[in-house]
């Protein structure tokens, strides 16, 4: 598992933005060493890593819909680009995914790591890289969101015990409608689906219109989701466009969840659609693709805090259910790492108080922040 | 006859406040010694030691095991001791069955003190005399030189002690001024020894808080330890030279345990004040107390193992800063009548 540590050179730093909105000039302005002007993930190899590129915002707009963690998105909407950082297990998942053989059985990656060490934006550059690859590219944000603060649960149409989610799936297809366009117009549907007296869609129309009834009829909605997952699943493996399955929160389809049927008995996750729908998505009895999670603990329900290996935040059932998988740890920032989120964070000019230019201030954030970047995030923000 | 003579019961009653302290004769004493005499060879033998080598500390030990008790205060709490420490020492009765007094200075009421300002100056005399002797036979006056500054005269509770009777505060000046007098002159040995009792040794100076040498463990790295405490938290803590920054406290890395920002700017307070952020590794072990009070026992205990490693000046600067103290506040308690330590209940007028 340790081979090729992806180049996840400066992922953040490839600010160097020769696309940012600010740099007008053509001409690539080396903004310092630890920004890299290479846009394209494919392109990072291990010089790149501890460096910093950036995301033209409309790309962002377009691949990340729902995906980018909340004060990331803030933090874009402040400096106004978008900057990721290059980091090895993101560089390890790209020469895996390279390598990997299309034809057989799909591969899952389970990226896992303590609080705050940055495996929502590992997920993310994985689908940036994805994207640019031409793959078709499944992001769920936060699988956390689809098992609790639900407000409506519907009885499905479908099948009897189950539970519809229409607000969450609705949701859910106007974003992957927003970054699948083409592939939507593409893909032709294999079979006939009624969803309701009147609605049916035939054999043979475009993808999209699935995802048009779904958002249209919400009651239908997550219904729509399964069927898009259904088809995608099996046209994947006649080989005409790859897939990437990208789940973040994934222990969240194995826990329990906080949600409560009219007579207040507990829903287990099963009793969901969009988690049974997804679910089937995640064995791996299909090929032509990859699978990429990540575990998390920030949403997950009645975790310990402390817990972050897949065996403890999985549960038994999840991990049955995901076995056998490549686990890719994340760790805490390097030192360089470190050094370069810092020297990230002065460019923008973002650190403002005078000591913390200093040598001293580093070391002192360096210390506060233990090194972990949600930390340093955090104490940066009142600097 | 008798007459009746009529009288108030005011007169008759007894002023028991003027007769002063209860007087012991000197049997009672006796008696009393030989009691605790016969006590204490009885509790050696219910402890199973040897009565004759059973001292006081011992004495103590068993008490405290056979009636243990949970009252706060030491002076209450059941104790053994000799007569002579309980029982105050007394003036015996200072005159003979004729009702004539033993002293000749007895009837200026402080007998013992103006004997003995007589003493110093017929002293103070003497030594006087005797360098006028040696004036005449013209040799040099004999001066020696007395260490002053480790010794200091009697203060006035113990001269007090000392005469067993009352002193005030314009007694014990003069008599100090006769003594100093007697000081400066050119005495010698004679007068050495009289005035040798009312000196005393000041106790050694404060101690200086000797710093450990760094200690060297297998890997040859220099570490060092130090313990702190603060409310009721106890620390210990192993430093490490030549280290990242790491600090693990109880197994746990630091970002878990102390989750709160405050508590790590505690434990970074010492390295950032000698400039050694990064430098050092830290191993802590920490129990009691909560979140504050560890973070605050972990940063004296780091400060003080950092004393191995920093100079002398550094260290008063440590020290100056209050890095090396340990803070004294304790939890207060509670009041009957109050609804806490300090807040009363809610006044009503009526």
């Amino acid at each position: 598992l340790d081979h090729g540590y992806a180049l996840h050179t400066a992922a953040k730093d490839c600010l160097s933005s020769v696309v940012s909105q600010d740099v007008q000039t053509l001409a690539e302005r080396p903004r310092g060493v630890f920004y890299t002007s290479e846009n394209d993930p494919a392109k990072h190899t291990e010089q790149h890593v501890g460096r910093h590129y950036s995301i033209p915002l409309e790309e962002v707009k377009a691949v990340f819909p729902h995906g980018l963690p909340y004060r990331f998105q803030q933090q874009i909407k402040t400096f106004n680009e978008a900057c990721l950082m290059v980091r090895k297990p993101a560089l390890e998942l790209f020469t895996y995914l390279k390598n990997s053989n299309f034809a057989h059985p799909a591969v899952r990656y389970v990226i896992y790591g303590e609080k705050g060490t940055g495996k929502t934006m590992t997920l993310c550059h994985v689908v940036h890289y994805c994207t640019r690859q031409g793959w078709l590219v499944l992001h769920i944000p936060d699988a956390h969101l689809w098992v609790k603060n639900c407000r409506e649960l519907i009885k499905s149409s479908y099948k009897e015990e189950r539970l519809d989610q229409p607000l969450q799936a609705s949701v859910w297809l106007k974003n992957f409608k927003a970054s699948n366009e083409r592939f939507l117009k593409e893909i032709k549907t294999q079979k006939t689906y009624v969803w309701g007296k009147q609605e049916s869609t035939e054999e043979g129309r475009p993808l999209g219109e699935v995802v048009e009834q779904g958002l249209a009829r919400v009651r239908n909605a997550s219904d729509a989701v399964g069927v898009v997952l259904k088809e995608l699943k099996q046209q994947c493996q006649r080989g005409s466009f790859r897939l990437l399955v990208a789940v973040d929160g994934v222990n969240a389809l194995w826990g329990r969840t906080t949600l409560k049927r009219e007579d207040k008995s507990p829903v287990s996750p099963e009793d969901l659609t969009l988690v049974y729908n997804l679910r089937k998505m995640m064995m791996n009895n299909w090929n032509g693709g990859a699978i990429v999670t990540t575990l998390s603990q920030t949403g997950s329900l009645f975790k310990p805090s402390s817990a972050y290996l897949p065996q403890e935040l999985l549960g038994k059932e999840g991990f049955d259910a995901l076995d056998p998988f490549v686990p890719i740890p994340v760790p805490n920032y390097s030192p360089r790492e470190f050094e370069s989120c810092y020297r990230y964070y002065l460019d923008c000019k973002w650190l403002q108080h005078e000591q913390a230019r200093t040598e001293a201030g580093k070391e002192e954030l360096r210390f506060l922040s233990g090194s972990n970047p949600r930390q340093l995030e955090r104490l940066a923000g009142p600097l | 006859t008798l007459r009746l003579i009529y009288t108030t019961t005011a007169v008759q009653r007894k002023n028991v406040g003027a007769s002063g302290p209860e007087k012991y004769t000197e049997e009672f004493i006796k008696k009393q010694i030989e009691e605790f005499n016969l006590g204490k060879r009885h509790l050696a033998n219910m402890m199973g030691e040897d009565p004759e080598t059973f001292t006081q500390e011992d004495i103590d030990r068993a008490i405290a095991y056979l009636f243990p008790s949970g009252l706060f205060d030491r002076h209450a709490r059941p104790m053994m001791k000799h007569p002579t420490a309980i029982f105050p020492e007394q003036r015996k009765i200072q005159w003979g069955e004729d009702g004539r007094p033993f002293h000749f200075l007895f009837y200026t009421g402080k007998q013992s003190y103006y004997s003995l300002m007589h003493e110093t100056y017929e002293k103070l005399l003497h030594a006087q005399k005797y360098q006028d002797q040696l004036t005449a036979q013209d040799l040099p006056p004999e001066k020696k030189e007395r260490n002053l500054a480790g010794s200091r005269w009697l203060t006035k509770i113990e001269l007090e002690e000392m005469l067993l009777e009352k002193l005030s505060d314009n007694d014990y000046s003069r008599f100090i001024q006769l003594l100093q007098k007697l000081m400066t002159l050119p005495c010698g040995d004679i007068e050495e020894k009289y005035i040798q009792k009312f000196f005393k040794e000041v106790p050694v100076q404060l101690e200086k808080a000797v710093i450990e040498p760094l200690k060297y463990d297998e890997r040859g790295v220099a570490f060092s330890t130090g313990e702190g405490i603060r409310k009721t938290s106890r620390a210990t803590v192993v430093v490490y030279d030549n280290g990242t920054g790491k600090i693990t406290v109880n197994g746990i890395d630091v970002l878990h345990y102390f989750p709160v920002l405050q508590d790590r700017e505690q434990l970074l307070f010492p390295f950032q004040f000698l400039d050694r952020v990064g430098k050092h590794d830290m191993i802590c072990t920490v129990s009691g107390g909560g979140r504050s009070s560890q973070a605050g026992a972990i940063r004296l205990a780091s400060a003080k193992a950092l004393r191995s490693f920093v100079t002398e000046k550094e260290m008063e600067f440590m020290r100056q800063a209050g890095l090396l103290t340990v803070d004294p506040r304790v939890r207060e308690r509670k009041k009957p009548g109050q609804e806490g330590a300090r807040r009363k209940f809610t006044w009503k007028k009526r």
